[in-house]
């Protein structure tokens, strides 16, 4: 029966699904939680293979697995016809690492839909010194190799204040390998992307001359590749609809079974979550009290509650409201409205590390 | 817009590919899946990259006859345009 003291709960679309906090890489902006998921933790196979049955079942259509690097799982084939055989489309969002064309051919045959490939950069040398790894040159071979099957390829490109200034030279780049879309992202403050956020910051001149570049480029190969630009929001007037809202479209599942409303949930003091271990989809996606924390707008305090843009961006992000502001339940900083704006603006005039060899902390890999 | 040549066989991109939704046919690609109308499905139902645009044109004329067959490749035209800037249609 209908609980009227409770909003109308919209199902689920997507599933993203950390299959495992292992990676080859260090990148210095990795969105996974300062504290991860050990291997010993990570759910076996039979009970990914089970949450997908029930994601489908959800009226769930896209599962994202994601990490860490989900190659590092050496059942990633069987994890993807079990996605497949659920009626998901999978998307795959790998490094590249230990990915070789055999392995890649055998996920096609099990029924993989999407690849997206992350870049560091278009120069080798700088890209590994991002990825704190020797990754550029297997990149460049899993894209050539992705172009040899009916599969979607996206490049996912993220920028900073340390590549931002050839960001030409990546564009042109990205279209000698042939993507059917180019992501460029810039790095959100999350993470290990927090720790580091003085060395990662956009001047404000690269942000300008940055969306006249990719505006140019956009006319240049369209109809060939599609360039989406996610801004970063620390520079925008307005919060993004962080997941497209809490609890309203997302499932995320740490490696361990975890169900979070986003990747960062776990930074904000009390919640607690549920495992797919204990509890069906279904279940965790009504009941759950992490999902109906921030979900609908009971929660909201002004200015949010009484903005006309409160169904568009839902009082921006929770996880940002508390690691700027310090308090989850205020109105996204990054929002002009803001009480706590001029946090972000200070945050935005950080005086920059020196470019050259700014003092970060590489994200080390799960014992 | 230039126009599309009469061989041009269109099909769905890499990746993209039916789904359902309930009871209903969507398209699924790697951003989200398109809700496709009565003649959106017709149009994209016939783009299995064999039939070229000539004779996807000439099918659905034949399946609406109130629309001339100028303005229907006009409109089916345009409408996969749209989808391969999307790149959820590829000619």
């Amino acid at each position: 029966m209908a609980d009227p003291t409770r909003p109308l709960i919209p199902h689920p679309l997507a599933l993203i699904a950390e299959l495992t906090h292992r990676c080859p890489l260090h990148c210095v902006y990795c969105s996974n939680p300062l504290e991860m998921v050990r291997a010993k933790s990570e759910l076996p196979t039979s009970e990914w293979i089970r949450v997908f049955q029930e994601a489908g079942g959800l009226g769930i259509v896209h599962v994202h697995l994601t990490g860490g690097e989900p190659a590092a799982r050496a059942d990633l084939a069987d994890l993807v016809a079990g996605a497949r055989a659920a009626g998901l489309y999978s998307n795959l969002i790998t490094s590249g690492i230990g990915l070789p064309e055999t392995r890649l051919s055998r996920l096609v045959d099990a029924g993989l839909d999407h690849v997206q490939l992350s870049f560091q950069d278009a120069r080798e040398e700088k890209a590994n010194w991002v990825a704190g790894a020797n990754a550029q040159s297997h990149k460049i071979e899993l894209a050539r190799a992705v172009r040899k099957f009916r599969v979607a390829f996206t490049m996912n490109l993220v920028v900073h204040r340390q590549n931002l200034d050839h960001l030409d030279e990546m564009i042109s780049f990205a279209e000698q390998l042939a993507p059917d879309r180019l992501e460029i992202a810039h790095a959100q403050y999350y993470g290990w992307a927090l720790r580091n956020r003085a060395a990662l910051m956009p001047t404000a001149g690269q942000l300008e001359r940055c969306l006249s570049i990719i505006a140019l480029a956009q006319q240049r190969v369209s109809g060939r590749m599609k360039i989406d630009c996610v801004v970063p929001d620390y520079h925008a007037r307005f919060p993004k609809a962080c997941m497209g809202g809490w609890g309203r479209k997302m499932i995320l599942l740490d490696p361990a079974g975890y169900a979070l409303p986003c990747h960062a949930a776990g930074v904000i003091p009390g919640m607690t979550f549920d495992s797919v271990r204990e509890h069906s989809l279904d279940w965790i996606w009504r009941e759950s009290g992490a999902f109906r924390r921030f979900r609908g707008e009971q929660w909201m305090p002004e200015p949010c509650r009484s903005c006309e843009r409160r169904t568009e961006d839902f009082g921006g992000c929770r996880c940002q409201a508390f690691l700027i502001a310090g308090d989850a339940q205020v109105t996204d900083p990054v929002c002009s409205l803001a009480p706590g704006h001029y946090l972000i603006e200070n945050a935005r005039q950080e005086s920059p590390t020196a470019d050259d060899s700014p003092a970060w902390v590489y994200r080390p890999n799960p014992i | 817009m230039a126009r599309l040549a009469d061989s041009a066989r269109p099909r769905f991109a890499a990746g993209c590919r039916w789904g359902s939704q309930g009871e209903n046919r969507v398209v699924l690609y790697p951003e989200g899946m398109l809700r496709v109308r009565a003649t959106g499905l017709s149009i994209l139902s016939l783009c299995d990259g064999e039939r070229t645009i000539e004779q996807i044109v000439a099918a659905l004329s034949e399946r609406y006859p109130g629309a001339g067959p100028l303005r229907m490749r006009e409109d089916v035209e345009a409408f996969l345009e749209a989808l391969r800037q999307k790149r959820i249609v590829d000619y």
